[in-house]
């Protein structure tokens, strides 16, 4: 089985989306045989009340919750973040959340983003934290949101050790703790593939080789991306059938208890 | 050269001659507009199945955009190879190459040293690696100089530009006539982001190149790496009526939609693959683009080769 852990439904502030419709989105997965797929609200990443776009979300995704998984947009510094998470988990059957600590002007380490962790958590919830939305040599001349930088992210899986994160959109976590071998965080975080290399420095290689391919995990950041190119580097990837077959859905399957 | 033959006697080199046979099969399922296949099952060395399930690419499948190592890197040379092993996988035949200085503006010694090791590349992968002539144009004669040796006897295909001067900079004016008369493409750097760049004071965009065009009707003109982290729908729009600027598929971006527009905007005829070292990245995209097979043969080597067909002798 094919899950993607990284796409996105509902339109983006800065750049028209095709393919953005359960109906458009379930079409190329079935196209490029991709079964299930982890989705946010995109709108959700620029609207001041992120709730709204976890509503469209879950209409949108209603009668197609076989394949297309819901993830809420929680932004911890908006009032009523408690009655929000309450509503898609126990309304919506959500079981997961997206964090845009830049988009939304928030600290990581803030106590108000440990609250909304450790509620999500309590609640049995996945969180995946997209490191970036877009390239920002590309941003409007409205905005300029930065990265996260990895070693945000470092500290945060380590003050949250029970807690399971989804690291999305990034690269170079060779160069970080997170994709060094023994390097003394909890191994409660899974890296998605769609910025890595397969290739010349081939970082996807390096991360099974250090973390272990169970912490690796596919992603196509459709449809801001093509998922053609993720599709390719699992393609091209030097590793044995069973190391693919964890990342190509059995990771997310076990993380997502589906 | 020798090294490619060393590797090729080498028992490692047989997995990966028949990868690379798998692997064209992959650029033959880009070239035919299928879906890319489930890696479902397929396993390293278990590729037959999917290399026997696509058409056979018809036409070379030419990378616009790609660069040797610098060699004061120290694995320069197994990064070379790296390179090449990674065409082999993805079914690329040739990569326009050029070897680029580590700091800048170049140096007149830099760039000829650059240029010496573009020539031994050509040398040590023959058939898979062609030239392009790097210069810094503020060296005036010793630029032209070294583009007409490069060029005219070591068969370099065309001309690389940087960042060093803005392309509408008269500097540049005389290496865009040399290369009108010796009949090959200048692949020219660009971007276009809504600030100023600061690392890139003379940055070249797609506005400019635009107006380079309209001066200069005759010249083959490349605008580098449209998925490189600009606004790609400000370059593509920009360069819609320069008709003798092609545009450069290449760079780490794979924004859904980014090859359609540029297709659509500016016609599929001046579309030319790159990856510009973002390997599955570049044929990643025109795998995903909504082009018929026919077009998307043209945009992963057919229209490259009419650009290096207008050589002059």
């Amino acid at each position: 089985m094919m899950i993607d852990v990284n796409a996105y439904l509902g339109h983006f502030a800065f750049r028209r989306l095709r393919h953005n419709t359960a109906a458009s989105l379930l079409a190329l997965m079935d196209s490029k045989k991709i079964d299930k797929a982890v989705v946010s609200s995109a709108g959700a990443i620029t609207y001041r009340n992120p709730q709204a776009g976890n509503e469209e979300l879950a209409e949108e995704t209603k009668a197609h919750r076989d394949r297309l998984i819901p993830f809420a947009v929680i932004n911890p510094f908006y009032a009523g973040w408690q009655d929000d998470l309450k509503i898609c988990q126990e309304d919506f059957g959500i079981t997961g959340l997206r964090l845009y600590p830049k988009w939304h002007n928030y600290s990581l380490s803030s106590p108000c983003c440990r609250e909304m962790i450790a509620a999500a958590t309590e609640r049995s919830m996945v969180i995946s934290i997209p490191i970036r939305v877009e390239d920002n040599r590309q941003r409007s001349w409205l905005l300029n949101i930065p990265d996260i930088p990895l070693e945000e992210i470092v500290e945060l899986v380590k003050d949250h050790p029970k807690t399971r994160f989804i690291l999305l959109n990034g690269l170079a976590y060779t160069g970080s703790p997170l994709g060094r071998k023994d390097n003394g965080l909890p191994p409660n975080y899974a890296i998605e593939l769609s910025r890595l290399s397969a290739l010349l420095a081939n970082e996807i290689g390096q991360l099974i080789a250090n973390l272990g391919a169970e912490r690796v995990m596919f992603g196509t950041g459709m449809p801001f991306n093509y998922p053609d190119p993720a599709l390719l580097k699992l393609q091209v990837l030097e590793t044995d059938e069973p190391d693919k077959e964890k990342i190509r859905g059995q990771n997310a399957a076990k993380w997502l208890r589906l | 050269m020798t090294i490619l033959q060393t590797t090729l006697d080498s028992p490692q080199s047989q997995v990966r001659v028949s990868r690379r046979t798998l692997l064209r099969s992959s650029a033959a399922v880009v070239l035919g507009g299928i879906a890319l296949p489930s890696a479902r099952g397929v396993a390293v060395g278990q590729s037959a199945p999917v290399m026997s399930s696509g058409p056979q690419p018809k036409g070379k499948v030419i990378d616009c955009h790609a660069h040797l190592n610098h060699h004061s890197r120290l694995t320069w040379e197994a990064d070379d190879r790296k390179l090449i092993e990674a065409a082999d996988k993805l079914g690329i035949d040739q990569l326009c190459c050029s070897t680029l200085t580590p700091h800048w503006p170049a140096t007149l010694d830099g760039f000829r040293e650059c240029n010496q090791w573009t020539a031994d590349g050509i040398r040590r992968f023959p058939g898979r690696v062609l030239g392009y002539c790097y210069v810094n144009p503020g060296y005036g004669r010793e630029a032209l100089e070294e583009i007409r040796r490069y060029i005219g006897d070591y068969g370099f295909i065309g001309i690389k530009l940087y960042n060093e001067y803005t392309c509408i900079e008269p500097v540049v004016f005389p290496i865009v006539e040399l290369a009108i008369e010796l009949g090959v493409p200048i692949l020219h750097h660009a971007s276009h982001s809504h600030y100023f760049v600061e690392d890139q004071p003379r940055l070249t965009d797609g506005g400019h190149l635009a107006e380079l065009a309209r001066r200069y009707p005759q010249a083959m003109l490349i605008c580098a790496h449209i998925s490189g982290g600009g606004d790609w729908e400000w370059t593509i729009k920009a360069l819609r009526h320069a008709t003798n600027v092609s545009l450069d598929t290449s760079g780490s971006g794979t924004d859904q939609g980014s090859v359609d527009m540029a297709a659509a905007v500016v016609g599929v005829d001046r579309l030319v693959f790159g990856c510009d070292s973002s390997m599955t990245a570049g044929v990643g995209k025109i795998c995903g683009a909504d082009l018929s097979a026919q077009n998307k043969e043209k945009v992963m080597g057919g229209n490259m080769m009419r650009l290096l067909g207008r050589r002059k002798a």
